[in-house]
C-alpha cells in the first residue's frame, strides 16, 4: 500500500471515528490499536500498554494535575472576585477603567489558575453582572471575559505549554518565559480596546440622553475612597505573592517545574485555608474532585494522543507528511501562515492537548528545517489556539461564558469576541514581524539558545 | 438568522469550570439500567466513590511528595532520588482509577456536532455503537494491562532509577483503573441498549 493511500485512510477512519462522537480519548487510542492490529507486527499489540504507561509516567506531564489543582483551589474559593473587586477599586477613575479591571483581573487569575474556562468562570461571574450593571453592553461585557480568559495558556504556567514542550523536547521553562511578553502585550491590546470601545459606547449613551433623556448607568460617575481601596488589598496581595513566589522558585533554579507545581498547589490550598477558612474535607472534597475529573480526562486524551502519534510516525505517516510539506518548497511565510491556518481548522473540532501532540511530529521538522525557533513557534501556535478558544463553532470560552451569563444571546457574545480574536492575530502578526516581544526574556533570563544557524 | 445563533450548546464542555457545580463524588444509576444489572451498577457507584477518595488522597499526596523534595534538597541538602517517581506512581494512579468514575458521569469529552443533527432513534444507535466501541478499546487496552502486569511480578521489573521501586505497582493501578472502566462501559452499553426500546420522546 501506498504512502499516500495509507495516509488518507488514516486520516479518513480518525475523522471518521471522532465525528462518531466517541470520547477524542478513546477515539484516538483505538484507531491507534486497529492500525496497529493491521498493519504493524503482531509483537507490538502486546507493549500497547507499555507505551502508554512509558509516555504518560514523565513527571513534567504529571505536572498537569497539580496544576490543575492549584487553579481549582483558587477558583473554586472567593478569590476570583475578591481579586475582581481590587482591580475594579484601584482602576474605577480611569474612563473605561472597569473593563481594564475585567482585563487585568483575568490575566492575574490566570496565571495564577492556569485555566482558561476557570478564568471565564471565576472572573466573569463577577465581573460580567458588574459591568452590565454599568451600562456596559453585554456583548462588550462577555467579550473582555472571554477573551481575558484564554489569557490562561499563555501565561505560565500553562497545560499547553507543557505539553508543548515534552512533544518539541524544548526547555519549560524557557516557554514559560516566552509566553510573558506576549502576554502582556495581549494585555494592552485588550485593555487599549475595551477603553476604545467604552468611549465609543459612552458617547452613544451620551447622544442618547442628550436627544430622549435616556440615562444610562454608563454616564455615572464612580467613586472609592482610598479607605475602601487598602480595605481590599489583604485578601488579594497574599495570592499575588504566591504568584511571584512560584515563578522565583522557578526561575532561581530552587525547583523543578514539576516542584513547582506541587508547591504551588500545596500552597494555594495553604493560602484559602487561612483567607477563606476553605479547610474541612467537606470544602475540600469538591476542589479536589473537581481536579480529578478534569486532569483524568485531560490525562486521558494526553496518553491516547501518545499512542496515536506513536502509530502514526511507526508507519511512518507523520514523516512521510512532513517530507511532503518540506517539499513543497514553500517560502518561510508561506510554510508558516498554511500551518497556522491548519492549526486553527483543527482548533473548531479539538482541544489544544490533542492538537499539539498529534500534530508536532508534522509540523515541526520543517518549521526547523525553515529556521524558525521552535520555542517562538511555540508561543505563536499557542496564541492561534487561543483564538480558537473564543471563535465559533465550539469555542469553549463562550460556553463557560452562556453558562455564567445564560441571557447574553451567543449571537451577542460572539460578535463582542471578534474584535478580540482581530487582536490576537495582529499579535501574532507583530511577534512574527518581531521575535524578541518573545525571546528576549528567556534569552535575557536563561541565556541565549544556541542556535543551528 | 445568522450563524451564530444557530449553534447548538454541548451539554458538557471541557474544563473545570463546566464540571457539574457542586456534583461532588456523588453519582446516581442510570433509570434505564436492567433490572439484572441494578445489583452491579448500585456496586459501582460505591467502589467508584471510593476510588475518587483514593484519587483525592493521591493528589495530596502527590503534592506533598514533590513540595518536600524541595525542601529537603535545599535546606537539608539530601539527594531527592525517589520524589519525583514516587509523585508520578499516585499521579498515574489516580488518573487511571478515577477514569471509571468519569466515564460514569459521561465526563470524557468527544465530538458532539453530529449528535445534534441526527434523529432521535439513530442517535440512540449511535450511542450504542459508540459505548460498544470504548467498552473494546478499554477491554483490551485492560487485558493488555493485565499481561503486562503479569511479567512484570513474575520477572521482578523494577524501574530504571537508583531507587528502582518495583513496576507492578503502577501496572497494577493501571490495570485496576482499566478493568473498572471496563465493567462501567459494560454497563453503560446495556443501559444504551435497553434505551433502544424506549418509545419516542422518553428519556
Amino acid at each position: 500500500m501506498s504512502m499516500l493511500v495509507l495516509g488518507l485512510l488514516f486520516g479518513a477512519v480518525t475523522l471518521l471515528v471522532m465525528f462518531s462522537g466517541m470520547p477524542v480519548a478513546f477515539s484516538l487510542g483505538s484507531v491507534g490499536v486497529l492500525f496497529m492490529a493491521i498493519f504493524m507486527p503482531a509483537s507490538s499489540l502486546d507493549t500497547v500498554t507499555q507505551n502508554v504507561y512509558e509516555e504518560m509516567s514523565s513527571i513534567t506531564l504529571l505536572s498537569i494535575p497539580l496544576f490543575i489543582l492549584k487553579g481549582a483551589a483558587i477558583g473554586r474559593t472567593r478569590a476570583g472576585q475578591d481579586l475582581y473587586a481590587a482591580m475594579h477599586a484601584w482602576m474605577g477613575r480611569i474612563p473605561g477603567g472597569l473593563g481594564i479591571a475585567n482585563v487585568f483581573a483575568c490575566a492575574l487569575f490566570a496565571a495564577m489558575a492556569g485555566s482558561s474556562p476557570a478564568t471565564c468562570s471565576a472572573i466573569g461571574s463577577a465581573g460580567i453582572p458588574e459591568m452590565r450593571r454599568r451600562g456596559y453592553s453585554p456583548g462588550f461585557a462577555a467579550g473582555i471575559i472571554a477573551a481575558g480568559g484564554t489569557l490562561g495558556i499563555l501565561l505560565p504556567p500553562s497545560v499547553t505549554m507543557i505539553l508543548y514542550a515534552v512533544a518539541a523536547e524544548q526547555s519549560l521553562g524557557r516557554l514559560f518565559l516566552a509566553g510573558i511578553g506576549p502576554g502582556v502585550l495581549l494585555v494592552m491590546l485588550f485593555a487599549v480596546w475595551a477603553a476604545v470601545n467604552y468611549r465609543r459606547e459612552y458617547r452613544a449613551a451620551k447622544r442618547d440622553f442628550e436627544a430622549v433623556g435616556n440615562a444610562s448607568p454608563l454616564l455615572a460617575d464612580e467613586h472609592f475612597s482610598m479607605r475602601e481601596r487598602f480595605a481590599l488589598l489583604p485578601r488579594v496581595l497574599p495570592f499575588l505573592i504566591l504568584l511571584t513566589g512560584v515563578m522565583v522558585a522557578l526561575y532561581g533554579g530552587f525547583a523543578t517545574p514539576s516542584e513547582t507545581a506541587g508547591l504551588g498547589s500545596l500552597l494555594a490550598l495553604a493560602l484559602i485555608a487561612i483567607i477563606y477558612g476553605v479547610w474541612r474535607v467537606r470544602d475540600l472534597a469538591p476542589i479536589l474532585s473537581a481536579t480529578l475529573k478534569e486532569s483524568t480526562m485531560l490525562m486521558f486524551i494526553i496518553g491516547m494522543s501518545l499512542l496515536f502519534s506513536y502509530v502514526m510516525s511507526y508507519l511512518h505517516i507523520s514523516q512521510s507528511m512532513a517530507q511532503w510539506i518540506v517539499a513543497l518548497a514553500l517560502s518561510r511565510w508561506m510554510l508558516l501562515a498554511a500551518i497556522l491556518a491548519m492549526v486553527i481548522v483543527m482548533g473548531f473540532f479539538l482541544p489544544p492537548v490533542s492538537i499539539i501532540l498529534m500534530t508536532a511530529p508534522i509540523f515541526l521538522p520543517p518549521l526547523k528545517a525553515a529556521g524558525f525557533d521552535l520555542v517562538w513557534f511555540g508561543v505563536v501556535m499557542t496564541i492561534v489556539m487561543e483564538a480558537g478558544l473564543i471563535h465559533p463553532p465550539v469555542g469553549l470560552n463562550l460556553f463557560v461564558i452562556k453558562n455564567i451569563a445564560p441571557d447574553i444571546a451567543l449571537g451577542d457574545i460572539i460578535r463582542g469576541v471578534i474584535p478580540f480574536v482581530v487582536l490576537m492575530l495582529l499579535t501574532v502578526v507583530l511577534i512574527s514581524a518581531f521575535p524578541s516581544i518573545a525571546t528576549a526574556l528567556p534569552d535575557l533570563v536563561m541565556g541565549p539558545l544556541a542556535h543551528s544557524h | 438568522m445568522s450563524v451564530a445563533e444557530r449553534v447548538e450548546l454541548p451539554p458538557v464542555p471541557v474544563g473545570l469550570a463546566a464540571a457539574p457545580a457542586g456534583a461532588g463524588i456523588h453519582q446516581h444509576v442510570d433509570p434505564s439500567t436492567p433490572r439484572w444489572l441494578l445489583p452491579l451498577a448500585h456496586a459501582l457507584v460505591v467502589v467508584n466513590r471510593g476510588v475518587m477518595v483514593l484519587g483525592m488522597i493521591a493528589l495530596v499526596a502527590a503534592a506533598l511528595i514533590l513540595a518536600s523534595s524541595v525542601v529537603t534538597r535545599y535546606f537539608l541538602h539530601a539527594s531527592t532520588d525517589w520524589q519525583d517517581e514516587a509523585a508520578v506512581f499516585c499521579l498515574v494512579g489516580a488518573t487511571f482509577l478515577c477514569s471509571a468514575f468519569v466515564q460514569a458521569i459521561r465526563g470524557h469529552v468527544g465530538i458532539e456536532a453530529v449528535s445534534s443533527l441526527l434523529p432521535e432513534r439513530v442517535n440512540r444507535v449511535r450511542i450504542l455503537l459508540v459505548d460498544v466501541g470504548c467498552l473494546a478499546f478499554c477491554a483490551f487496552f485492560a487485558w493488555k494491562s493485565c499481561t503486562l502486569l503479569h511479567e512484570a511480578w513474575s520477572e521482578g521489573q523494577t524501574t530504571s532509577s537508583s531507587w528502582a521501586p518495583p513496576l507492578w505497582i503502577p501496572y497494577l493501578l493501571m490495570s485496576a483503573g482499566m478493568l473498572l472502566l471496563s465493567v462501567q462501559l459494560l454497563v453503560q452499553c446495556a443501559v444504551s441498549a435497553n434505551r433502544l426500546r424506549l418509545p419516542r420522546g422518553a428519556r
